[in-house]
């Protein structure tokens, strides 16, 4: 690879990475949004687990990150789910 | 093992839906009006707004452009999914469901809770407050729903 090539990918790289955030709501089962984690993001059980309990104690966890288009991807599937999701810069 | 109280029994050949013709009939109802709602794409309504949420919390403009390109598909996506379970419902009952009707069955039982959740005003820590004859039988309604819901999953875990 030469220089010339670094720069270019170096140069369309995402500077800053954005997330995927579940929000809480009071009407999905907590059964349901781990059961969503593990099917759609293929997360082991525990750690699907592990994410509805942030989302249900803390009112919402990150889980995905990584370009915009993606974690767009992603928002769109889960509002197909009916979880309550969003997009933002993970710095944000 | 099969539990024969649970409305979603799996069976060697699949998961069957054990409800009763009243209980069909009220499902159908909901499903059509669920439809309704979401044909008719009136996004001032309330629960519209729970069952197409905005992708950015604070980002009226970038959730205006998300909308604009994955709104036709994700309300085609519910309607669907709302057709085929009124299809499962009038479909012999010894037959099982395949697994994308089991998929239909999963999202739009979330469907239809968000929608009532947000005609009887559910609050965020999940409490309903006016409590007047028509009320509770809508909760009755949102509890069984819910019900439904939980036992789908369930079985789909198991």
């Amino acid at each position: 690879m030469t220089l010339d090539e670094t720069d270019t990918r170096l140069s369309v790289a995402p500077d800053v990475p954005w997330v995927t955030l579940v929000w809480d709501d009071p009407v999905n089962l907590m059964s349901y949004v781990s059961y969503v984690f593990k099917t759609y993001f293929n997360y082991p059980a525990d750690e699907a687990e592990r994410l509805m309990l942030q989302v249900h104690t803390k009112g919402r966890a990150v889980v995905a990150t990584g370009g915009r288009e993606r974690m767009e991807m992603h928002v769109e599937a889960l509002h197909g789910y009916g979880l309550w999701a969003t997009v933002q810069k993970a710095d944000e | 093992m099969i539990n024969p109280f649970s409305p979603f029994p799996k069976r060697k050949d699949g998961i069957h839906v054990s409800l009763g013709a009243p209980e069909r009939s009220i499902l159908t109802d909901l499903l059509q009006q669920l439809i309704t709602l979401i044909q008719g794409g009136d996004t001032s309504d309330a629960a519209m707004t729970r069952l197409f949420p905005a992708a950015y919390a604070d980002d009226e403009e970038a959730s205006a452009e998300f909308r604009r390109l994955t709104g036709d598909d994700l309300a085609q996506g519910k309607v669907e999914n709302a057709k085929a379970v009124l299809r499962t419902l009038g479909k012999d009952r010894k037959v099982p469901l395949d697994t994308s009707e089991e998929q239909a069955w999963l999202r739009t039982l979330t469907d239809l809770r968000l929608t009532l959740a947000s005609r009887l005003g559910v609050t965020p820590d999940g409490t309903i407050p006016a409590k007047d004859a028509a009320t509770r039988v809508s909760e009755n309604v949102y509890d069984w729903l819910g019900f439904l819901q939980e036992s789908l999953v369930r079985t789909l875990v198991r």
